[in-house]
């Protein structure tokens, strides 16, 4: 199951993560948006791809990873998978 | 995170003329604050000058309420409007004082609030008010380093916070790293503060690990725990049972702990852990906001570093490609799922994937 961009968004925010702070690490990841289309894609004012929206999921669950907390934030290709990771 | 508990959290709003009053119930946190911040910001964008929060059925307020309250006044400050706290209770208050964030309201139903400012910081001249610990500088957070002293009365606060949310906490204390040194810099006693003291002079413990190594460290029980040789003795003898430490994580790398101390053995179950994980978020959080995790050079390398690690990513990319005849966007994919369920970050996956060619990366990748 993808994402919805406001799960994201929540994600963020729990994360207390700041939104330059989440493009950095998108862009690691090899995003190709730059920060001020990222955060008008985390407020539903851009609409993006779904790979797009995958590497933003893989920013936020690295984070979560990194606090100790499993990754959990679906890819979207992750249906039918037979390990859904909650 | 699908799950959202919003327990009793709800807004009741109540309109007199221009003035709109919202009774606010149940938990401000993390999860809820958003919500009652849109609400404000609604209100205000519909030109209302008067906003009151009647606290008297508040039961939590944590740091990501404080900033509601502190944007709602920085934006009725443009329009010279006014905000209200009704019915505060005498913890809501003191966390208002304790944050400075009583300056920036009308308290009503109490003495007009002293507060723990720091000095207004000399470049300010934007107000002049008595005290600015945050007001003048929590909205720029991202921009700006925010002053050393705000940042600590946030940590105290969080200090605060999971000390009376955690059960079986005796004491809470943040270390962080300045200047190259691990230093105690909230503590909610004397206790937490030689604990803390004892493992900087040890060089060991789950504090120092936690900061250093980036996990969370727990120790169930001191009298069985057989790592820290040195600093657990000084440990029991200040009759400590058990201690939970989690990382403080900054932008780049671990830069401190939140440590959570009980007299008890094994006090600390899961309910517990996960507490002290959304505390050390929090801490975090705090520390990122304020840029205080990063000096200006290491704000300068950070993009190199984000640079480097897109280039090894991509490497990687063209070699998944090449082996699995698949488009680009596949092959990020499957970096991505198989970091996940190899439990590495996508960019330590890459760098595998690329070892795994042992330097006979074909080039018609």
């Amino acid at each position: 199951m993808i994402e919805a961009i406001d799960v994201l968004e929540q994600a963020r925010r729990d994360l207390g993560l700041s939104v330059d702070d989440l493009w950095y690490r998108y862009f690691a990841l090899g995003g190709m948006s730059a920060a001020l289309e990222v955060e008008a894609i985390l407020y539903g004012a851009l609409l993006t791809d779904e790979h797009n929206r995958d590497v933003l999921a893989v920013a936020l669950n690295e984070r979560f990873s990194e606090l100790g907390r499993d990754h959990p934030l679906a890819y979207s290709d992750d249906e039918g998978l037979p390990d859904p990771v909650v | 995170m699908t799950a959202h508990r919003f327990g009793e959290f709800a807004i009741v709003i109540v309109f007199e003329g221009n003035r709109a009053i919202l009774s606010v119930g149940g938990d401000v946190d993390a999860l809820t604050a958003p919500t009652l911040g849109a609400v404000v910001r609604a209100l205000v964008e519909q030109g209302h000058s008067d906003v009151v929060l009647d606290f008297g059925g508040l039961a939590f307020m944590g740091a990501a309420g404080l900033w509601v309250i502190v944007d709602t006044s920085t934006q009725l400050g443009k329009t010279h409007g006014a905000l209200t706290v009704r019915s505060a209770s005498a913890h809501t208050r003191r966390i208002l004082d304790l944050t400075g964030v009583s300056a920036l309201v009308h308290i009503e139903l109490s003495d007009p609030a002293s507060t723990l400012g720091a000095e207004q910081p000399p470049g300010d001249q934007s107000r002049n008010r008595p005290s600015l610990p945050i007001a003048a500088r929590l909205p720029r957070m991202g921009q700006s380093h925010t002053s050393t002293e705000v940042i600590d009365a946030a940590l105290r606060l969080v200090v605060e916070l999971a000390k009376a949310t955690v059960e079986g906490a005796d004491g809470v204390s943040v270390s962080l790293e300045r200047n190259g040194q691990l230093t105690t810099v909230a503590a909610s006693n004397d206790t937490v503060l030689r604990m803390d003291a004892h493992q900087y002079e040890t060089g060991e413990g789950p504090c120092v690990a936690a900061a250093v190594e980036g996990h969370w460290f727990h120790v169930e029980s001191l009298a069985e725990e057989h790592r820290w040789p040195a600093f657990i003795p000084l440990a029991m003898h200040e009759d400590i049972g058990s201690i939970l430490s989690s990382p403080l994580l900054g932008t780049e790398r671990s830069i401190g702990a939140l440590n959570i101390y009980s007299s008890s053995e094994r006090a600390f179950g899961p309910p517990e852990q996960e507490l002290a994980a959304l505390f050390a978020t929090q801490a975090s959080g705090i520390l990122v906001d304020a840029g205080s995790d990063l000096t200006d050079g290491q704000l300068a390398n950070r993009i190199t570093d984000a640079l480097k690690a897109r280039e090894v990513i991509a490497q990687a990319q063209g070699v998944l490609m090449a082996r699995h005849h698949v488009t680009a966007k596949v092959a990020a994919a499957t970096l991505h799922r198989n970091a996940r369920t190899a439990e590495l970050v996508v960019r330590q996956h890459a760098i595998d994937v690329l070892a795994s060619t042992q330097g006979i990366i074909e080039s018609d990748a």
